[in-house]
C-alpha cells in the first residue's frame, strides 16, 4: 500500500521541537472488556482498522522545514501493558509508530503521540478498535452509529483535515495572561507515574454541579483549583505572595464548529480565580469557572484564538527557517511560557456512548493524560455507564493534591471509590 | 471498605489508602486474590553511563598537559611546544569527549563549537610562529569547512527522503567550494589560481548533476516533495 504523508495540524507542531530526553506529550484511552483479551483478535482487529484510520496510524519523521507525519506499513502489534500508564515513548519508537497498543486482563489501552490526533480522536479509534475486536471475537453484528464506521469504507477528506486552517476570524485574541501558581514535589526518579483513579457516580456528579448552577467540567475545575489553592497557602504563599490558581480546560472545537477531524482539534483555556483578591467558597469558584467557561468558549472568541495560533505557521519567513532552527526557537518559547499559564490540566471528554450491542461487553472506558513538562499532576475524566472516571496522575510522590480533591468531592456528598497503580499486595509498614 | 481518614470508597485488596497513605485493616483479605490495576511490568531503562570514561579521560588529558607544561617550563623556561599539546588536548577535549557528556549528538550545537575551536587553534599556532595566514586563508577555509559539514549534516541527518538529489547538489556545492580554497590560498600565499580546484569541480560538479538528473522520475520527486513542503 502507498505510504501517505501528512502535515502536523497546527496544535500538534510543538510536540516534536519539545519532546525531552525523559518526557513528551502523550496521552492514553482504554477500555476495560467483560472477558480477557485476546492479543491474536486484538492484532487483526488493529490490522483491520488500520486503513479507516491513516492519520492515527503513523510515524513521525522530519522534513527540512517542518516534522511531518508518514503512514506505517505494517499496523503495530499489541503488546503487554506497562506497571504505569504513558511509559515515555522514545524518539525511535515515534520514528516507528506514534501510537502503541497494549493489553492487560480484560484492558485494551490505546497510547498515542499528541502530534497525531487529541483525545476524542484517540477515543473514537479506539471504540472502532473495540467494535471490530468484538465482532471478531463474538462473531456478533454492531451497527455503526455514533462514532462508529464502516472499517471497509475509506476515510472521509474531512476526517484528515487540519480544521485549524479552517475555522480562522478575521482579528485575533492575544495570549497574555499571569502566570499562574505551580505545583512540585519529590520527582520520581524512574519515570514513574502514579495514577489515581476516583469513581463517582455520574447522576450525583451532574445533580451537584446543577445545584451550584454549572455545568460537570466546571464544577470539578472548581474542587481542583480549590485544592491548588489550599496547597499554595500550606506553602506559605499568602497574600500578595499568592499567585492565581488557573486550570487548563481544553476545548473539544469539533463541537464548536460542527467539524469531524480526526486530527487534533482542540484548544486550552486557562480558568480560575485569583487569590490576591480574597478568599474564595466552593460555589464561588465554581460559579467564576462557569462563567469563564462560558464566556471563553463561544465560537467567536475560539476562532480568534485559532488565528492568534495559525497566525506564525502561515508566515513565509517562518516557514522557510529549517527545522533545527524551528526546533531550538520553540523549544525555547515552550520553556519560557508553555506552560506558565495554567496549575494543571482538567481534560473532560464527557459521557461515551456506544450501542447496546456492544456495550454489554464493556466494563468501562478510562482517559488519562500525562503530566506536563513542568508541572507534575493532571487530571482527565470520562463517563460510562452511570460513572465518571476521574484519572489524577503525578509524576512526583507526594499524593496531597489527589488527597484533597477526592476528600472535597466526599465532603460535597459525592461517594468517591478509589484505586491505584500502587502495588496492593505490599503494606507499607512491611517495606 | 472505606479509608477511615479521607472517606473514599477503596479497591478491594488495597493495603492502603492512596490518597493518604493509611494502612487498611482487611481481615478478610487474601493475597493474590484481586488483580491489580496495572501489572509489574517496567520499561526498559535508557542508561547513558558515559560520564565516568569522558572524565577518566580528561583527567588524563589534563595530567599529559599538565606534564609537558612542566617540562617545557623547567627546561626552557616558557611554554614552548607544550602550547600545541595543550591546545591539542583541549581541541581532541571538545571534539570527542564533550559530546559524549550529552545524552544525544546534537550535531546543530557541537559542530560550529568545534569548528570555532579548531579556528581558535589555528589562530595559537598562527600567532605563535608570528605569521600572518589566519585571516586570509585559515578562518574562512575553517569556515568553508564548517559550513559543508552542517549543510552535510543537516542533509542527511535531517531530511529523510530525497537524499539522492540533495547529495547531487551537495556534490555541486563540494566542487564550488575548493575554487574558494583555491582563491584563498592564491591570495595567501601566491599560488597558482584555480589550478587542481578545476579538476574538482569538474569530477564532483559531473558527479552531482548526474546524481541529480537521475532522480527526475515521479517516484522519487515523491518523496522530494516530501522533505521539502514548507
Amino acid at each position: 500500500m502507498k505510504k501517505q504523508w501528512y502535515r502536523l495540524d497546527n496544535a500538534a507542531l510543538i510536540f516534536p521541537a519539545i519532546i525531552r530526553k525523559n518526557w513528551n506529550n502523550v496521552f492514553r484511552v482504554s477500555v476495560t472488556l467483560r472477558e480477557e483479551v485476546d492479543p491474536e483478535i486484538l492484532n487483526r482487529a488493529i490490522a483491520e482498522l488500520k486503513p479507516r484510520f491513516p492519520t492515527c496510524f503513523v510515524r513521525l519523521r522530519a522534513g527540512f522545514f517542518w516534522y511531518y507525519l508518514e503512514t506505517v506499513g505494517e499496523a503495530p502489534k499489541a503488546r503487554e501493558d506497562y506497571a504505569y500508564p504513558l511509559t515515555h515513548m522514545t524518539k525511535k519508537e515515534l520514528h516507528t509508530c506514534c501510537v502503541r497498543f497494549l493489553y492487560y486482563g480484560n484492558r485494551i489501552a490505546a497510547e498515542f503521540f499528541h502530534s497525531v490526533t487529541d483525545g476524542t480522536g484517540g477515543m473514537t479509534l479506539l471504540q472502532n478498535l473495540t467494535a471490530v475486536y468484538l465482532e471478531l471475537k463474538y462473531g456478533k453484528r454492531i451497527p455503526r452509529e455514533g462514532r462508529l464506521v464502516n472499517p471497509k469504507e475509506e476515510p472521509m477528506r474531512e476526517e484528515t483535515r487540519d480544521c485549524f486552517l479552517r475555522c480562522g476570524a478575521p482579528g485575533t485574541i492575544g495570549r497574555a495572561e499571569d502566570t499562574a501558581y505551580h505545583l512540585s514535589g519529590t520527582p520520581e526518579t524512574d519515570g514513574f507515574r502514579h495514577i489515581v483513579t476516583g469513581v463517582l457516580p455520574t447522576g450525583k456528579l451532574l445533580e451537584k454541579a446543577h445545584e451550584t448552577g454549572v455545568t460537570v467540567t466546571a464544577y470539578l475545575a472548581a474542587v481542583l483549583a480549590g485544592a491548588v489553592g489550599e496547597l499554595q497557602v500550606e506553602k506559605g504563599r499568602i497574600g500578595k505572595r499568592a499567585k492565581p490558581v488557573k486550570i487548563t480546560i481544553p476545548v473539544n472545537l469539533r463541537k464548536t464548529f460542527g467539524m469531524g477531524t480526526m486530527r487534533n482539534f482542540t484548544l486550552a483555556v486557562n480558568l480560575g480565580y485569583d487569590p490576591r483578591l480574597g478568599e474564595y467558597t466552593h460555589e464561588e469558584i465554581s460559579r467564576l469557572i462557569g462563567h469563564q467557561l462560558a464566556a471563553e468558549t463561544i465560537p467567536q472568541r475560539m476562532a480568534g484564538r485559532v488565528t492568534k495560533n495559525v497566525e506564525p505557521q502561515q508566515s513565509m519567513f517562518l516557514r522557510l527557517v529549517p527545522l533545527p532552527i524551528k526546533n531550538i526557537v520553540m523549544s525555547a518559547v515552550y520553556a519560557l511560557s508553555g506552560e506558565k499559564k495554567g496549575c494543571l490540566n482538567l481534560s473532560n471528554m464527557g459521557a461515551i456512548e456506544v450501542p447496546e450491542e456492544m456495550a454489554e461487553e464493556i466494563e468501562r472506558f478510562e482517559f488519562i493524560i500525562g503530566v506536563q513538562l513542568s508541572y507534575p499532576n493532571n487530571c482527565s475524566v470520562v463517563s460510562f455507564k452511570g460513572k465518571t472516571y476521574v484519572n489524577m496522575i503525578r509524576s512526583i510522590r507526594e499524593s496531597e493534591l489527589e488527597r484533597l480533591v477526592f476528600s472535597r468531592l466526599v465532603e460535597l456528598g459525592i461517594p468517591v471509590e478509589i484505586e491505584s497503580n500502587a502495588p496492593n499486595n505490599v503494606r507499607q509498614s512491611e517495606e | 471498605m472505606y479509608c477511615v481518614y479521607c472517606g473514599v470508597k477503596l479497591q478491594d485488596g488495597a493495603a492502603e489508602c492512596p490518597l493518604c497513605h493509611t494502612p487498611v485493616m482487611h481481615p478478610d483479605r487474601k493475597d493474590g486474590e484481586q488483580r491489580t490495576l496495572y501489572p509489574d511490568r517496567l520499561p526498559a531503562e535508557e542508561r547513558h553511563g558515559r560520564a565516568l570514561l569522558v572524565w577518566i579521560l580528561s583527567l588524563v588529558m589534563v595530567g599529559i598537559s599538565m606534564a609537558c607544561l612542566f617540562l617545557c617550563l623547567h627546561r626552557y623556561h616558557e611554554v614552548g611546544w607544550s602550547g600545541y599539546v595543550m591546545m591539542s588536548m583541549a581541541l581532541a577535549w571538545v571534539w570527542v569527549l564533550l559530546p559524549l557528556l550529552f545524552p544525544r549528538f546534537r550535531p546543530m550545537i557541537f559542530l560550529p563549537i568545534d569548528f570555532a575551536c579548531l579556528a581558535g587553534f589555528l589562530l595559537y599556532i598562527c600567532a605563535k610562529n608570528g605569521e600572518h595566514w589566519f585571516l586570509s586563508f585559515a578562518f574562512p577555509v575553517t569556515a568553508i569547512m564548517a559550513v559543508l559539514t552542517l549543510l552535510g549534516v543537516a542533509i542527511f541527518r535531517y531530511i529523510r527522503a530525497g537524499r539522492l538529489r540533495l547529495l547531487g547538489l551537495y556534490l555541486m556545492v563540494i566542487g564550488a567550494s575548493t575554487m574558494l580554497v583555491e582563491f584563498f590560498a592564491h591570495i595567501t600565499f601566491g599560488t597558482k589560481m584555480f589550478d587542481w580546484s578545476l579538476y574538482c569541480v569538474i569530477a564532483f560538479g559531473a558527479l552531482g548533476l548526474f546524481l541529480f538528473v537521475a532522480t527526475l522520475i515521479p517516484p522519487l520527486h515523491a518523496h522530494l516533495r516530501k522533505t521539502f513542503f514548507f
